[in-house]
């Protein structure tokens, strides 16, 4: 019920609609280079929105890793660790913002 | 979601931002556009007939170029209106749409023609009508693209290629029946794999109800290993420099698929939008973005074997479908990375830099995304698009600068109000006080195909507060 009630919740989160986004920049460029052309901001596009949907960090992880659904894995020749865990604190921060 | 996360993408249906039943009359109201903060958005003018590109004269004079085509097989006058208080006035007109892009230098207009019908132009219109560069083979999918004059007083442009991924198919079907033996042309020999790809054949039904095509020939030609295809410039997916008076074309760079902006960092850098492959016809690449690339002369961009720099394989997958291989035996280069990756399916098109304090931002691109047209190019779950991006192109970040105010995104009449339909051009002023915003008008994907609205076409104008 949780997540039906969530993903109700506008998932618009880019700088004309909520304001600029000045945590985890890091994360943010991280993003930007991997995940921006399907999840645009972090909203719908090719794939599904991110922005209001409380994945918790493991599952992106897990999800990013080893893809699922229409998405591709992306190891760690992709991505590194490192990225990675800037990236699932950027979509965390991005949920919040 | 959920069907997503469990791997039944094939299921949802298309979300595209086009996918609209009935559409009213437009609105028009700027108040409906959300800017960042200190900016305010203005309407210059409206009722412009499939408005492709601005531009602006020595005294401050506000010029738009009407397409006079529209996907779709939609046809009229392409030609450049001035646009005055009492409306736009027609200072240029031609006959061969479209005219899909135009710009302002020493008292005259550079424009990008066609070749819907006819081989593509670019012309130098001043009192009278000097062409530049012709026999440019943009007669397929894409069109001859830009104009836009460098530091160095030369004309560039762009040719997009004549298929989605090197193979012309069905999805191609409304021009291989105007120009049955076109295909791709490369701009250096290539040597082929010989893969051949299995396509309906309803261009002459009556011969076979199927064919099989290869890589840059026409369709229903196949081709064989170590069969090489001969380049020659003018070619397709190129970017071009003519001097302006239509002396020495040269090829800057090619391997794009469809380098639909062009423009120049105040360094002096060019850049080009490139919009990336679709999930269509008998060689479908899934998850292409759009690329913002920085035009390194000589440098091939990586069409049709590399998607953003990466070679194509199993990343590309559509779903359902076969993992798209090479086509190419030997690649002519390595393909840089892009400065930027845009919305898949989003249509990252015109684009100008910012140069002034006055606007802020100096040296960002700001970027129109037409805006999806699925599910004729994929399926999106989202509208991908619609709005205005700000891409710093030293570090690739990207922000939104202008989009329609909503609880999702898309086009005013998709969601409501009366802001951006579809922006598929940005230029700053000669000042650059001011950023321009060119909306083609509503252009929606039904059962029956393409249907963009002519006369629905708005140019907006964003300011500092």
């Amino acid at each position: 019920m949780i997540w039906l009630l969530l993903a109700c919740a506008s998932a618009r989160r880019s700088e004309p609609i909520a304001g600029p986004m000045t945590v985890e920049p890091e994360g943010e460029r991280v993003f930007d280079r991997h995940c921006y052309s399907c999840h645009p901001g972090g909203e719908g596009g090719l794939g599904p929105t991110l922005n209001n949907r409380p994945l918790p960090g493991f599952l992106v992880r897990w999800q990013v890793r080893l893809g699922l659904g229409a998405m591709p894995p992306h190891d760690r020749h992709h991505l590194s660790d490192e990225e990675l865990d800037a990236l699932v604190r950027y979509v965390r921060a991005l949920r919040r913002h | 979601m959920l069907l997503a996360a469990l791997g039944c993408y094939g299921l949802l249906r298309s979300e595209g931002g086009g996918q609209q039943r009935a559409v009213h009359a437009r609105e028009v109201d700027p108040a409906d556009i959300a800017v960042v903060d200190g900016y305010r958005v203005e309407v210059v003018a409206r009722g412009l007939n499939f408005p492709a590109g601005v531009t602006f004269d020595d005294s401050g004079g506000i010029y738009v170029v009407e397409a006079g085509y529209a996907y779709g097989e939609k046809f009229d006058t392409p030609r450049i209106v001035k646009v005055a208080p009492d409306g736009p006035r027609v200072v240029a007109s031609g006959e061969e749409p479209p005219w899909s892009g135009v710009t302002w230098h020493e008292g005259a207009f550079y424009v990008a023609e066609g070749g819907v019908r006819a081989e593509g132009r670019v012309l130098r219109i001043a009192e009278q009508t000097t062409v530049l560069a012709d026999h440019l083979p943009s007669m397929g999918d894409h069109h001859v693209d830009g104009p836009v004059v460098g530091p160095d007083g030369r004309v560039y442009f762009g040719i997009g290629t004549a298929s989605n991924a090197g193979v012309v198919a069905m999805d191609d079907v409304s021009w291989v029946k105007r120009h049955a033996g076109f295909h791709d042309v490369p701009c250096e020999d290539v040597e082929l794999r010989g893969d051949n790809f299995k396509s309906l054949n309803l261009v002459s039904p009556g011969v076979r109800l199927s064919t099989w095509t290869g890589a840059f020939v026409p369709f229903g030609t196949r081709t064989v290993r170590g069969q090489v295809v001969e380049g020659r410039v003018p070619c397709s997916g190129g970017v071009f420099r003519v001097d302006a008076d239509g002396t020495d074309l040269q090829l800057v760079a090619w391997g794009f698929r469809n380098p639909f902006g062009l423009a120049f960092h105040p360094d002096g850098r060019l850049f080009v939008t490139d919009n990336g492959y679709d999930n269509k016809g008998s060689r479908p690449i899934f998850g292409a973005g759009d690329w913002l690339w920085e035009v390194r002369e000589g440098s091939w961009y990586g069409f049709p074997d590399f998607v953003g720099g990466h070679e194509v394989g199993s990343f590309h997958k559509a779903p359902g479908k076969q993992a798209p291989g090479p086509l190419l035996a030997r690649h002519p280069g390595t393909p840089p990375s892009p400065a930027a990756t845009l919305p898949v399916h989003g249509s990252a098109d015109g684009f100008d830099f910012s140069r002034s304090d006055a606007f802020g931002f100096v040296g960002q691109a700001f970027i129109a995304a037409f805006g999806d047209m699925a599910p004729a190019v994929g399926k999106v779950m989202s509208p991908p698009g619609f709005e205005v991006l700000r891409v710093d192109v030293d570090t690739g970040d990207i922000e939104v600068f202008a989009t329609n105010r909503g609880r999702v995104n898309g086009p005013a009449s998709r969601i409501g109000g009366g802001g951006f339909e579809r922006p598929v051009a940005a230029r700053f002023d000669p000042a650059g006080r001011a950023l321009y915003i060119v909306d083609y008008g509503v252009f929606t994907v039904t059962r029956t195909g393409l249907d963009a609205r002519p006369g629905s076409g708005v140019l907006w104008r964003v300011v500092r507060e």
